[in-house]
């Protein structure tokens, strides 16, 4: 054998590309969230450069275009909820990247909803037990307060949940590249059974 | 490359779909037994191939080396890619199902028509000749896939010249990477193993 050595440099060069490869990929992703009374979106390529000046489009459940615009350098873009009366359901946020490349994201109806349902239930049970007569003024001001504090509180929850959730979302695993190869192999085993039996 | 699931149109699917399911069938008659080996192998290598990224302007690239797979395989690059290129969609979502005919389409007539223009060239005695030719080589067939995916994109909203002069600019360091490889790669194949460029 003598090319021997050949094949083990080959094989050393495999592995150090599969060690590097979760943080490789080809597609597009777009992550959407609420905050306050807006809903952000974030879209990147999936080895983390950001999609600029890429289409962003939102649709209802019924599948009408409810309003477009661009994302910023940041592969930002964020727009205000639509009132209750236009939607009545989930959100479909559409991201047209370059190069024929696209991908979506589905905002649940309860997460752009109950949040400020959530608060005002709680504030009217708690201010009719404390003092009947404070004015709809003050509940008006205390909401308002009660909201900053808990966005402000749950600001680094969330983004430590949308890390993780894409995390998720993107991460490609050595075990599945080395399985998909064990794939291939097994898909030309059956052409080579085949082809061997056709002769 | 891979081109995304809800951007092409129904018609543009339908003919990528068709066109590479014929030349798959036709590939898997011609194909010859002792062959198989070698296409499951270049298969892989496809596969591990779009894993790596180039990170390029506002979007980003992947090597895709369907030159030297043209060149080693001629028509069975259509089923080796096929394959890849289904393994990328159901695991890691790169492109799509229903692009799947396109896609394969895109990345592999240019790997044919690379085999016949470079074959014979690639097998040269003079070395010199056959390690340019191979770069040529590396460096059409990414040229040739590019400009395949701005045409499927004609038929979107985006117009033709504008797709395809971003897809080249985008494209032209994976091409000029591409003709690197597949010098590098000829070359060893030329000292080591000569014969298996004889298709």
């Amino acid at each position: 054998m003598k090319n021997k050595p050949y094949l083990i440099l080959i094989f050393i060069f495999l592995i150090i590309i599969m060690m590097d490869v979760s943080v490789f990929a080809h597609k597009v992703n777009i992550f959407a969230y609420v905050e306050g009374d807006k809903v952000c979106t974030e879209s990147y390529f999936n080895d983390g450069k950001k999609c600029i000046d890429s289409k962003i489009e939102v649709f209802d459940n019924q599948g009408n275009i409810l309003l477009e615009g661009l994302t910023d350098e940041e592969g930002m873009f964020s727009f205000e909820i639509p009132s209750e009366d236009v939607i009545d359901g989930d959100l479909k946020v559409v991201l047209t990247a370059s190069m024929g490349h696209r991908a979506e994201y589905i905002i649940r109806a309860d997460e752009l909803r109950d949040v400020a349902e959530l608060i005002e239930e709680k504030l009217e049970e708690a201010v009719t037990v404390l003092s009947p007569e404070v004015s709809s003024f003050d509940l008006k001001e205390i909401r308002s307060l009660i909201e900053d504090a808990l966005d402000e509180k749950l600001k680094p929850i969330m983004g430590e949940m949308r890390e993780i959730k894409k995390s998720q979302e993107d991460r490609i695993s050595p075990t599945e590249i080395i399985g998909s190869i064990g794939y291939i192999i097994g898909i030309f085993g059956i052409i080579a059974y085949f082809l061997s039996r056709k002769r | 490359m891979h081109i995304s699931e809800g951007i092409l149109s129904a018609p543009v699917l339908i003919t990528g779909a068709a066109l590479t399911a014929a030349v798959v069938g036709y590939s898997l008659k011609k194909m010859e037994y002792k062959e198989v080996p070698k296409v499951a192998i270049l298969s892989s290598v496809f596969f591990v191939a779009s894993l790596i990224h180039v990170p390029v302007g506002p979007s980003s690239v992947h090597l895709i080396l369907n030159g030297i797979i043209g060149v080693l395989l001629g028509w069975s690059a259509f089923p080796a890619i096929l394959v890849a290129l289904v393994l990328q969609g159901v695991l890691f979502q790169f492109g799509g199902i229903t692009t799947l005919g396109v896609n394969t389409f895109n990345m592999a007539l240019p790997a044919i028509i690379c085999f016949y223009l470079f074959n014979r060239g690639v097998r040269s005695e003079n070395n010199f000749i056959a390690l340019m030719l191979a770069f040529v080589c590396g460096f059409l067939a990414v040229l040739l896939s590019g400009i395949m995916v701005a045409a499927a994109l004609v038929f979107t909203r985006e117009p033709f010249m504008q797709v395809a002069k971003l897809v080249l600019i985008a494209h032209l360091p994976v091409m000029i990477l591409e003709g690197v490889l597949t010098v590098f790669c000829i070359g060893f194949l030329r000292k080591v193993r000569p014969e298996i460029l004889n298709v």
